[in-house]
């Protein structure tokens, strides 16, 4: 192991330790919580999941990537598609490669493209695959909704969610620590330097595209079953990309806990509102992030990195 | 640094202590009775037009008679509403929160199929019968919960009533446009074979996305086609479009049919009243067929200054008196209220109503028709308000 690779691995163990610590720690909720504080909990967790893996590209490369949406959608398809005929952990695995090969089909097609088009393209993503879906449904089987009868347990899910979390988590840990990261970093500071100093950069913006895709579509698919009815205008739903972009940005998208702690600030404090000021709800959501966005452009995590030391 | 840490736990400390606590009962003798719905987002306009008006004057209405008669006991509605936003997962853990946490006495549906869908393992998990008057599809009953209850007409029963009427016209050939949702596609499927059945050639069928903006090109050339009949299986964005875009082409036929959102009176408010009059769609009652029609109409109107639709809003009141007698006849225990409901034939402003297993087997499928600014239903003749104005008189 090179010197380099080994300053790289620091503190990696540790961290990774953490992560599968607070994920074993989690996985007691579901024999102590009742229903609805379960599904908070999911909420969260999925979020965090959802938002972890888009700052793993995002984040570093500082493309806005609209496209969460669309992979999510397309997992939960998988679910609908399949759950007749495979059990329910293996349709999770098969939305979540589904994800990934969809990004990486598409970002072969348009990672070269940067700023306002690539966020406009990936959006418009969302309703081509929704579009798609709802053509072949049509067409091949004369309908437009499916039904999932037999959807596991409320903890089964839990766990699942969990589990993807943990695993986006770990994930991206390693990816920050790993030669992949750097080149990442690389192409988000100037990636005609990146490519000069050696880094395949569409190599590494689709393998790194791909792999933060795999993330919402096994949550999507895993997520599927509590909704029983699967349509596509109902799954394929553009606030769940919104969100979690807002999230990871509050949070901070260059971080790796900024993300965390902002989805389980965000879902608690959306839920809080929606339920007790129900009138109110969006107008202090909306005034909450005008002020985060202005005073706290890096996210919530640059609260607490400042005094860490600056980042390799 | 230390102080904005700070500030940040007690933020996230207040928020998790606000949700744990359950909401309260304002008297413990109140019946609390919960239901989540769309006030924002894009199911908001049916949701607030066809369903949760018809919740809080119901509430008041028996608010003001004294309360809900619970074992000889007068006890007052508590009303516990939440927004859904439109979103699945919010549907299905508001349900979760009123079942498991508030553990509210009974449950009202949210508006929709796929959300209807979306909490009937939830009513049949914790045993809430759900008396649903916005959502449609064989799927639905075919799902065979017991604690699941559909109010509205199935597609079948609709279409086999409009291909009735129009078999008594005698009328040979149609042009249908569909809405790509389940609703247009199972409605296209049950009018396919009504069709079939009664000998009427569909000359031409196209079916559109639901966000299209431009429907001209598609009845451009069904006009071209001239059917007796034009038929849209829309969804409200669709039925308001087809109406203008037809109208600005000149495209009549003998009879001009368009399915959800006929019904409200926005449609006939937008449109006018001229415009619309001789086109057909999806009802069942109005002020005219009955008296306590009459008298629901004229509550609604007083509390609400706007007019019910004239489809799934008294559909949704005929569920909440059928909660409402199944509660005075046999308390608040919930499976004894499944049974009631699945086993009596009860008294609803539309008429009596029986359900076998989750279908309402008794309201028969309408066809109504615009005149003179009220939706005069024209068929079945037993049921009829008005004769039907056929053929449709040409655009106003």
């Amino acid at each position: 192991m090179s010197r380099s690779t080994l300053t790289r691995m620091r503190g990696v163990p540790r961290a990774l330790t953490l992560t599968v610590v607070a994920g074993a720690l989690l996985a007691v909720l579901p024999w102590l919580l009742s229903d609805f504080m379960l599904s908070l909990a999911l909420s969260c967790l999925m979020f965090a999941a959802l938002a972890v893996s888009w700052s793993m590209f995002c984040g570093p490369t500082h493309y806005l990537s609209l496209a969460t949406s669309a992979f999510f959608g397309l997992g939960a398809y998988v679910t609908a598609w399949g759950l007749e005929s495979m059990p329910y952990g293996l349709t999770v695995l098969a939305g979540g490669l589904v994800g990934a090969a969809f990004a990486a089909l598409i970002g072969v097609a348009v990672l070269h493209l940067r700023g306002a088009y690539f966020a406009v393209i990936t959006f418009g993503l969302t309703e081509l695959v929704l579009h798609s879906i709802t053509y072949v449904e049509k067409t091949m089987f004369e309908t437009a909704g499916r039904i999932i009868s037999d959807a596991p347990e409320n903890a089964v899910i839990y766990w699942t969610v969990l589990g993807i979390t943990v695993l986006a988590v770990a994930t991206a840990i390693l990816v920050r620590a790993s030669r992949l990261g750097f080149a990442l970093a690389g192409i988000g500071g100037d990636e005609e330097r990146a490519q000069t100093l050696g880094v395949n950069a569409r190599r590494a913006k689709v393998l790194a595209f791909s792999l933060s895709a795999f993330f919402p579509g096994a949550l999507g698919a895993a997520m599927a079953v509590r909704w029983t009815y699967i349509e596509p205008m109902s799954v394929f739903n553009p606030f769940i990309g919104f969100q979690t972009v807002l999230i990871a940005m509050v949070g901070g998208a260059q971080t790796l806990l900024g993300p965390i702690v902002s989805s389980v600030f965000f879902s608690l404090l959306t839920e809080f509102l929606r339920l007790r000021f129900p009138y109110a709800f969006l107008l202090v959501l909306g005034i909450l992030l005008v002020v985060l966005v202005l005073y706290l452009p890096g996210g919530l995590a640059s609260l607490f990195v400042r005094r860490a030391r600056p980042h390799a | 640094m230390k102080r904005s840490k700070s500030f940040m736990g007690i933020a996230v400390a207040l928020t998790a202590a606000a949700l744990l606590a359950p909401v309260a009962p304002a008297a413990a003798q109140n019946v609390r009775i919960g239901y989540a719905i769309a006030r924002t987002g894009p199911w908001a306009p049916g949701a607030q037009v066809t369903q949760e008006p018809n919740y809080i004057m119901w509430a008041e209405q028996v608010n003001a008679a004294g309360g809900l008669n619970v074992g000889g006991k007068k006890r007052k509605i508590e009303l516990i509403g939440y927004d859904d936003r439109s979103n699945m997962e919010t549907v299905v853990r508001s349900y979760e929160k009123l079942m498991s946490s508030d553990k509210v006495d009974l449950i009202l549906p949210p508006w929709g199929t796929g959300a209807n869908f979306a909490i009937m393992s939830l009513a049949k998990k914790y045993h809430y019968p759900m008396l649903s008057c916005t959502a449609t599809g064989r799927k639905l009953v075919d799902a065979k919960n017991p604690y699941f209850f559909a109010l509205l007409q199935q597609p079948d029963v609709m279409m086999d009533a409009l291909a009735e009427y129009m078999v008594a016209r005698k009328v040979k050939t149609a042009a249908v446009i569909h809405v790509d949702e389940l609703f247009g596609l199972e409605q296209f499927t049950s009018l396919k074979s009504s069709m079939a059945k009664k000998g009427i050639k569909i000359l031409e069928a196209k079916s559109y996305p639901l966000g299209i903006k431009d429907l001209s090109p598609v009845l451009k050339d069904m006009q071209a086609k001239k059917p007796d009949a034009f038929i849209g299986l829309t969804y409200p964005p669709g039925t308001f479009l087809s109406t203008g875009q037809a109208k600005a082409i000149g495209f009549n036929a003998k009879i001009f049919y368009l399915a959800v959102g006929t019904a409200f009176p926005i449609y006939r408010d937008k449109m006018g009243a001229a415009t619309v009059e001789g086109v057909m769609g999806l009802g069942t009652w109005n002020p005219k067929t009955g008296a306590a029609a009459k008298a629901y109409f004229d509550a609604h109107v007083k509390r609400w200054k706007k007019e019910p639709d004239r489809w799934a809003s008294a559909f949704c009141y005929a569920g909440l008196e059928i909660l409402q007698d199944a509660v005075e006849k046999v308390g608040l225990d919930r499976k004894k209220i499944r049974d009631y409901i699945a086993n009596t034939t009860h008294q609803t402003i539309i008429g009596p109503m029986r359900f076998k297993g989750s279908e309402n087997v008794s309201t028969p499928g309408v066809v109504s028709q615009w005149q003179s600014g009220e939706f005069e239903v024209v068929w079945p003749p037993q049921r009829a308000t008005s004769a039907a104005l056929f053929p449709k008189p040409d655009w106003k």
